[in-house]
């Protein structure tokens, strides 16, 4: 007993011990460490999966080897959540606890947060010691990206393929209903009616619907959100702001989002968009294209034709045929498919990683993925294994699971977006291989179908994603006011909006627009 | 009097000595609660600091006093979060709870083993299934498009209701399905007590002719009230919990008049907008709270039941 009570008060004191160094904070004990010499830095990495549906990079991947004989780097890689959202609330929570990683990836609110807090290196002199990466991805706007103070918190690089997207349409549901591809919103009414009415599948039934979406928003995508950007754009209020130089401003303070919301609410009201588009997740918004529930949508261009992607359409509709069309032309002449930004992510070296003497390091391996070796290890692998060289030095993928394409050699490419710049035709092939269907035996090519949503009309909108963020609350406002337009909660009319859009800009619209103008005229990024 | 404390100490490290495998039983959970529930609460100083991030040290972090608070208090939505969390938390209690007992009774009083135990394991499963699963068992029950519930409604004649986006049906949604998911693993404790009712009360009540209901009325009920009342004050000391998870996964912008909670609304100010402090403050506001109602109803459920639990 006397074991037990000594067993108590020494767990008592540790907890105590643990707590007051909690709270006392970790700066100092980190600051006195340093780059030990002899052995090797050991580095924690926080990596986006380049395929999140297979699993993360194995432990016996060369890669490790290598960067530890090269670099003296013993590197440790952790797959980030799939979802921005949840790599985001993974990031701020190890940035409360002082636990970030050394090398990691974050969106800009919370980039911008983290420096702000002082919990990012200064990479500003970094750049130097990575010549071809800064060639290659770091022009002018990429730092200003990244640019807190006059001084670079971040790496800023490409995250996605730009305007990847288009509003796509069920060709053959057009074709049987003896429809031409609308080009107006009252074609696209009519369609729509049509899709939902007149039994496109022809299965007897009454279960399609004409448009189908469902809510997701960023900060310059906001509510109702980026599938239905193709019909704002028709009103000339796609995306959060209006980044003209004539017409700056939040687009919910523009008169076209009133008439934007009437259209809206004619498509809810005349029951033509699919009922559980306010419900859905993504999944269940793509498994629902899929089980050929509504005919008129905006996709990715690889979450709509890439392999693993179509096949479920292809095994439910061999003769189904969905088609990228232009956004349609709204009262006034207006149309886009959305707001053009410049998918950035930023790429981060923690403030923590670089008083222990570990950002020179990894600038190092950073600049090795950009090109040679590095760049084709991360990127397609190992020369036999999972890649081997065309005629021209274009690397293919092996045949099978194990070639770069393949469930099993995709987790040896899980780094590629630290190595990718996804502009050159190389790097847009191998991720967008095209193929023949195993149904319906169709050719098929997402890089096709990306080259075929780039050349339809976009707003250029370069900027808008690094404008400030609303409050919580005040986001919330004005999510739920929409919302509740759409629902019927609110009744939609010009007197309710107009003391809608007022609360809001009391309740802080007005300043975060004023905010909003601040930034984007003295960051030039006024159109 | 010294004499008779130091007599009673003695005692008791006799009885201790006397017991201690069974008391050495009791360091874990002692140890746990030290270093997992007492240790943390140094860490709510931060709900009166603008913390950025225990690099900074919660001690380093600027003293701010009762701002955090007073910016909760004043948020346009402290109202009707309070509300609802409340609302979410008392329907719960008002639904779950009785349908709990309701259901331990009746596995209890049925006669036939197999049909007694097939609905139990019934009842215990979707607790073994998270609020992910969930959402989508729900979806595909109540979806307006082509829900299972709502191909029955348009069946028969009537218009689809939007369940999951309608901020009439939500809240019912949200209390009937936690009911659903919950009512079996909470009806565990009550069939335990059940077990413990000793049996010649009942068999001598059938001899008087006591029907069924009078059974239950007079002898089941009676018996099992001391652990009603402790699950009650349970409950109502998280009464501010109003169930993160199953909201967060249910709701929408288009519900967020009556599905917001204290939680989410913690989660998006905390976690996703890195306010630290502010979504501590929120969080200490809820724990007091749920102490004084322990309290409180402690103190009422001694004075009115003679049951309590301290």
């Amino acid at each position: 007993m006397k074991l037990n009570r000594k067993a108590l008060v020494l767990a008592t004191a540790l907890a105590a011990v643990g707590s007051f160094a909690f709270a006392q904070g970790s700066s100092e004990s980190a600051g006195s460490k340093t780059t030990q010499d002899a052995g090797p830095v050991h580095v924690t990495l926080w990596y986006p999966a380049t395929q999140t549906e297979v699993g993360p990079l194995p432990n016996d991947w060369v890669g490790y080897q290598i960067i530890k004989d090269k670099f003296n780097i013993e590197l440790e890689a952790q797959t980030l959540p799939s979802g921005t959202q949840d790599q985001d609330v993974k990031i701020q929570a190890a940035a409360a606890a002082d636990d970030l990683p050394d090398m990691f990836t974050a969106g800009r609110e919370v980039w911008l947060r983290l420096a702000n807090n002082g919990m990012l290196a200064d990479v500003t002199d970094l750049y130097a010691r990575m010549p071809n990466r800064t060639q290659l991805m770091f022009d002018d706007g990429a730092k200003k990206y990244t640019t807190l103070n006059g001084r670079n918190y971040g790496f800023a690089t490409p995250a996605a393929v730009s305007r990847n997207e288009g509003l796509v349409i069920r060709k053959d549901w057009l074709d049987k209903l003896g429809l031409e591809v609308p080009k107006t919103t009252d074609d696209l009414l009519k369609v729509l009616h049509a899709f939902t009415y007149d039994d496109p599948d022809g299965n007897g039934k009454n279960d399609t619907y004409g448009y189908g979406a469902f809510v997701e928003t960023n900060n310059y995508e906001a509510y109702p959100g980026r599938r239905l950007e193709p019909l704002m754009g028709a009103f000339g209020v796609e995306g959060t702001w209006n980044m003209t130089k004539a017409d700056f401003g939040l687009q919910i303070n523009k008169p076209e989002f009133y008439d934007f919301m009437v259209f809206m609410k004619q498509i809810i009201d005349d029951g033509v968009i699919d009922p559980n588009w306010m419900a859905y997740k993504k999944d269940d918004f793509r498994g629902a294209w899929k089980q050929g529930k509504f005919g008129c949508f905006r996709e990715q261009n690889s979450a709509l034709h890439s392999e693993n992607n179509y096949a479920p359409f292809d095994a439910n509709f061999p003769n189904g045929d969905i088609i990228v069309i232009d956004p349609v032309t709204g009262p006034s002449g207006k149309a886009s498919v959305g707001p053009a930004v410049r998918n950035m992510r930023v790429w981060c070296i923690s403030a923590k990683a670089a008083e222990q003497g570990k950002a020179e390091k990894i600038a190092d391996l950073f600049e090795w993925m950009s090109y040679g070796e590095g760049y084709m290890l991360c990127g397609f692998g190992r020369e036999g294994v999972e890649y081997t060289l065309d005629a021209n030095g274009n690397p293919q993928s092996v045949p099978g699971d194990k070639g770069y394409n393949g469930p099993v050699g995709q987790t040896y490419i899980q780094l590629r977006n630290m190595a990718f710049n996804y502009t050159s035709d190389m790097e847009l092939a191998s991720r967008y291989p095209s193929y023949t269907t195993k149904v319906s035996g169709k050719h098929m090519s997402s890089l096709e179908t990306l080259h075929n949503m780039q050349g339809r009309k976009w707003t250029d909108a370069v900027g808008m994603e690094s404008m400030p963020v609303p409050s919580t609350d005040l986001k919330t406002f004005y999510e739920q006011g929409l919302a509740e337009f759409f629902s019927g909660k609110r009744e939609l009319t010009k007197d309710n909006w107009n003391a809608f859009v007022k609360q809001f800009n009391d309740m802080g619209g007005k300043a975060w627009e004023e905010e909003g103008r601040k930034y984007a005229e003295a960051n030039g990024l006024l159109k | 009097m010294e004499q008779q404390n130091f007599k009673v100490k003695k005692n008791m490290w006799k009885e201790v000595k006397r017991f201690s495998s069974v008391y050495a039983l009791i360091v874990i959970p002692v140890i746990f609660y030290i270093v997992m529930k007492y240790t943390p609460l140094w860490n709510a100083q931060i709900a009166f600091r603008d913390f950025k991030s225990v690099r900074y040290g919660i001690v380093g972090s600027p003293f701010v006093g009762m701002k955090n608070f007073s910016e909760f208090f004043h948020s346009y939505y402290f109202w009707p979060l309070i509300r609802n969390t409340l609302m979410y938390s008392f329907g719960k209690l008002l639904i779950s709870l009785p349908l709990s007992i309701v259901l331990a009774i009746t596995i209890y009083e049925c006669r036939h083993r197999w049909l007694s135990k097939t609905v139990q394991t019934l009842a215990y499963l979707p607790h073994f299934l998270s609020w992910v699963i969930m959402y989508g068992i729900l979806l595909a029950l109540l979806a307006p498009g082509d829900g299972v519930v709502n191909d029955l409604i348009k069946l028969a004649g009537g218009k689809p209701v939007d369940f999951l986006t309608n901020s009439t049906a939500f809240p019912w949604i949200v209390i009937l399905s936690d009911a659903w998911k919950e009512m079996g693993w909470s009806a565990i404790i009550f069939i335990a007590a059940l077990m413990g009712i000793d049996v010649s009360l009942f068999e001598a009540a059938m001899v008087e002719g006591a029907s069924s209901w009078q059974r239950v009325k007079y002898i089941t009920l009676p018996s099992i009230r001391p652990v009603i009342v402790t699950v009650l004050l349970l409950k109502i000391g998280t009464i501010m919990e109003a169930g993160f998870n199953q909201i967060f996964m249910l709701y929408s912008p288009a519900v967020y008049n009556v599905g917001d909670i204290i939680d989410t609304w913690v989660y998006r100010q905390g976690l996703l907008d890195g306010r630290f402090g502010l979504a501590t403050a929120a969080g200490l506001f809820k724990g007091v709270i749920g102490m004084l109602l322990v309290f409180t109803s402690n103190y009422f459920s001694k004075k009115v039941t003679e049951n309590s639990l301290f």
